[in-house]
C-alpha cells in the first residue's frame, strides 16, 4: 500500500476566490463586454455558473444600430473592429436579455455609456437600479461630441467629472474601463480611484486600421477600429502593471489577448485581481471556462493556497 | 443611430449548435485551388440544413487568429461532413494543405436555411464560383425526397476550371444549365444571363408554375440575381458571406443592410435572406453587364 499524495494545495484544492471593485467572484476569470454578447449566446457551450463574471455588450439609454460593414478584419495575432456601439437601450436590456443573466449563476457586470454627460448619467442611474445586475462597467471610450470627438475617458479632468457624476446616482460597485490610447494610464486610473470608482478595467481596444493595398481601400468602413487579442497583451500588462505600481489603492481588472491560464497569471502577477477573457471567446467560445481550470492547475502546480497570493508579486528586482 | 424603446428586441432562440472537434478524413483537390474537406467525427451536423454553415478552426497558432465561416457542402448520418472551399485567403490555404488526421475545431450548425424543396415549386438554384455548396446540399435534399425535378441548377464561373462538382450533381440526376465568362463551357456570359434565359423558358411553358431563385456567390451577382427575379415576382432567398468572428450573433461584425430594421446578421438572421428584406444599392450588378 502507497500513501496518498499529498496535496499541497489541500483537499480543497486552491481558493480560487476574488474580490475586486466591492464584488466577492467564484473565480477571478469574467468574459470581457462586447465579446460574450448577453450571455445567453454562449448558453449550452459550458455553464456560465463556471465564470466568475460576465460583463455584457455596453448599454446605451436607447437602442444603437451601429456602423456599415465591413465592421471587423483579422490582423497579425489580433483583429479590428469598428461595430458602432450596437446595442438592445436600457428597456431593451431590462426586459429581454436580464431575465436570462437573473438565472446564469454567475456575477453580472453591465458596461453602459452615453453620447453626452447626461446619458451616462441616466443610463448608470437606470442600470444600477435593476435587480439582478451585481455591478457597472463604464466604457469611457466613446467620442464626446460636445467636446469634438474626443474620447470621454481620454482626459483625467473629464474622466473624473464623469465619474463622479455616475458614482452620485449608482449605489453598486462601479468600474470604469479606461481607453489605453492615452500618454498616461495612470492619470487616468487616478482620476476613476479619487471620484469614487470601485475598480479600473485596464484596458480597452487600442485604436489601429488596416489597408488593403490591392483595392487602396481601407478595411474597415469607419477607416478606423479598436484592435484587441494576444497582439495586445503586452501593452495590457505594461498599463496594469503601471497601475499596480503607483498604489493607487484601486483594483484593477486586467483585459487584453488572454488566451490562456498562463496568460492570466502573468495579469495576475502585474497586478490585476481579476481578469477579462475577449476576442478569445470568437476564437475558441468555451475557451473561459478552460482558463479558469488552468488557473487552477497552475496554483496546484505551484503550490499556491490562494490565488490572491499572486496579485501584485511580480518580482522586479535581480 | 439610435431609436426609441426596446420594440423589436428578442432574445436569442435556443440553438442546436455543438462545438466539438473533428478529424479531416480525406482532402480531395478539384484543381484551381478547389477543394473537398471531408471530416469526420461530425455527427451533431447530421441535421444540418442547405445553407447552414460552421465556424471551423485548425490548430494554426495565432495567425491567423480567428475561425473561418465556411458552408457546408454535404452531411451524412455516419458524422461524416464535406465542405468545398477554394484556397484564397490564409484560411483557406492552410485548410487546402490539411491531411487526413487533422484535426479542427468545429462549431455549428449555424445560421438559417433555405426554403424546403416542395412539389409545388420550381427551384432555381444559383451557384456563382465557390458559392456551390449550399446549393449543392438542396439539390441533394431534393433528390434525397424524390424531388430532383423540382429544381435544377444555374450554375456559373470565370472558366470551366471553376465548376466543380458536376459529376456528382448529374450524378443526383439534377438538371445542370451552366455559364462561362470565357465560354469555355456552357454558356458564354454570365451566370445570370443564363438564369435569365432559364426564367423566360420556365416561363413560356407555363405562364402559372410556380418558381423560386435560391443564390449564393460573390454579391454583386446576388445583387443581379434579385434584380432579375424582382419584375418576375419570383420569391428569391439569397445566401449571403460577411466578414464574422464568431458565427453566434455576438461579434455583431457581419452586418447586412436591411429594410425590416437598419441591419440583419448574416450569422444569426441569415445567412439566407428574402432578397425583398435587403437594402440592393441600385447602380450594382447589371444583369446584363459582361454578357454577349
Amino acid at each position: 500500500m502507497t500513501a496518498a499524495p499529498i496535496d499541497i494545495a489541500g483537499a480543497e484544492g486552491p481558493s480560487l476566490k476574488a474580490h475586486c471593485g466591492g464584488i466577492d467572484f467564484r473565480n477571478p476569470v469574467m468574459t470581457a463586454s462586447g465579446t460574450f454578447g448577453y450571455g445567453k449566446e454562449f448558453d449550452g457551450l459550458f455553464p456560465l455558473s463556471s465564470l466568475g463574471g460576465l460583463v455584457t455588450k455596453g448599454i446605451s439609454p436607447q437602442p444603437r444600430f451601429g456602423n456599415p460593414a465591413p465592421r471587423i478584419c483579422e490582423t497579425a495575432s489580433g483583429m479590428l473592429n469598428s461595430i458602432g456601439l450596437e446595442n438592445v437601450g436600457v428597456e431593451g436590456f431590462a426586459t429581454v436579455k436580464l431575465p436570462f443573466l437573473r438565472t446564469c449563476g454567475t456575477k453580472v457586470l453591465v458596461n453602459f455609456f452615453g453620447t453626452t454627460f447626461d446619458e451616462y448619467v441616466d443610463c448608470g442611474e437606470r442600470l444600477g437600479k435593476l435587480e439582478g445586475v451585481d455591478g457597472l462597467e463604464m466604457n469611457v471610450s466613446c467620442p464626446n461630441i460636445k467636446a469634438g470627438g474626443i474620447e470621454f475617458g481620454r482626459e483625467p479632468k473629464v474622466l473624473g467629472d464623469l465619474v463622479r457624476a455616475c458614482r452620485k446616482v449608482i449605489a453598486k460597485p462601479l468600474w470604469v474601463k479606461l481607453t489605453p490610447n492615452t500618454s498616461d494610464i495612470v492619470a487616468l486610473a487616478r482620476a476613476c480611484a479619487e471620484n469614487g470608482a470601485d475598480a479600473v478595467s485596464v484596458i480597452n481596444t487600442i485604436t489601429g486600421m488596416a489597408i488593403d493595398a490591392i483595392t487602396r481601400r481601407p478595411r474597415l468602413a469607419t477607416i478606423f477600429g479598436g484592435l484587441s487579442g494576444p497582439a495586445i497583451k503586452p501593452i495590457a500588462l505594461r498599463m496594469v502593471y503601471q497601475i499596480h505600481r503607483a498604489r493607487l489603492g484601486i483594483p484593477i481588472c486586467g483585459i487584453g489577448g488572454i488566451q490562456s491560464g498562463l496568460d492570466a497569471v502573468e495579469f495576475f502577477l502585474a497586478g490585476a485581481s481579476t481578469v477579462q477573457v475577449g476576442t478569445q471567446n470568437f476564437i475558441d467560445p468555451a475557451s473561459a471556462e478552460r482558463i479558469v481550470r488552468e488557473v487552477e492547475e497552475f496554483c496546484r502546480q505551484n503550490a499556491i493556497s490562494d490565488l490572491r497570493e499572486l496579485v501584485g508579486t511580480l518580482k522586479t528586482k535581480p | 443611430m439610435a431609436q426609441n424603446g426596446s420594440k423589436g428586441v428578442k432574445e436569442s432562440p435556443k440553438r442546436k449548435m455543438r462545438y466539438f472537434e473533428a478529424r479531416i478524413i480525406e482532402n480531395r483537390a478539384l484543381g484551381n485551388g478547389y477543394f473537398v474537406l471531408r471530416m469526420g467525427g461530425c455527427d451533431s451536423l447530421a441535421q444540418s440544413r442547405p445553407g447552414q454553415f460552421i465556424m471551423l478552426r485548425g490548430d494554426w497558432g495565432r495567425d491567423p487568429l480567428l475561425p473561418r465561416p465556411v458552408s457546408l457542402l454535404s452531411v451524412a448520418p455516419d458524422g461524416r461532413a464535406d465542405l468545398l472551399a477554394k484556397a484564397i485567403g490564409r484560411g483557406t490555404r492552410l485548410l487546402e494543405m490539411a491531411s487526413p488526421g487533422t484535426r479542427v475545431a468545429v462549431l455549428g450548425p449555424l445560421g438559417n436555411a433555405f426554403p424546403e424543396p416542395t412539389p409545388g415549386s420550381l427551384d432555381l438554384l444559383v451557384a456563382g464560383g465557390v458559392g456551390l455548396p449550399p446549393l449543392f446540399m438542396q439539390a441533394e435534399l431534393a433528390s434525397r425526397r424524390g424531388m430532383v425535378d423540382r429544381c435544377e441548377i444555374i450554375y456559373g464561373g470565370r472558366t470551366s476550371r471553376d465548376l466543380v462538382l458536376l459529376g456528382e450533381m448529374r450524378g443526383m440526376g439534377l438538371s445542370t444549365c451552366l455559364a462561362t465568362e470565357d465560354g469555355s463551357v456552357g454558356r458564354r456570359g454570365r451566370v445570370t444571363a443564363e438564369l435569365e434565359a432559364r426564367i423566360d423558358h420556365h416561363l413560356a411553358a407555363n405562364r402559372h408554375q410556380k418558381l423560386r431563385v435560391f443564390a449564393c456567390g460573390p454579391r454583386e451577382m446576388l445583387w443581379a440575381v434579385a434584380r432579375i427575379a424582382e419584375p418576375h415576382a419570383i420569391e428569391c432567398f439569397l445566401s449571403m458571406e460577411e466578414q464574422m468572428a464568431c458565427g453566434i450573433g455576438v461579434c455583431l461584425g457581419c452586418a447586412i443592410p436591411a429594410r425590416s430594421r437598419p441591419f440583419r446578421y448574416a450569422c444569426s438572421d441569415g445567412p439566407v435572406f428574402l432578397a425583398s428584406d435587403l437594402v440592393i444599392p441600385p447602380t450594382a450588378g447589371h444583369p446584363a453587364e459582361g454578357t454577349p
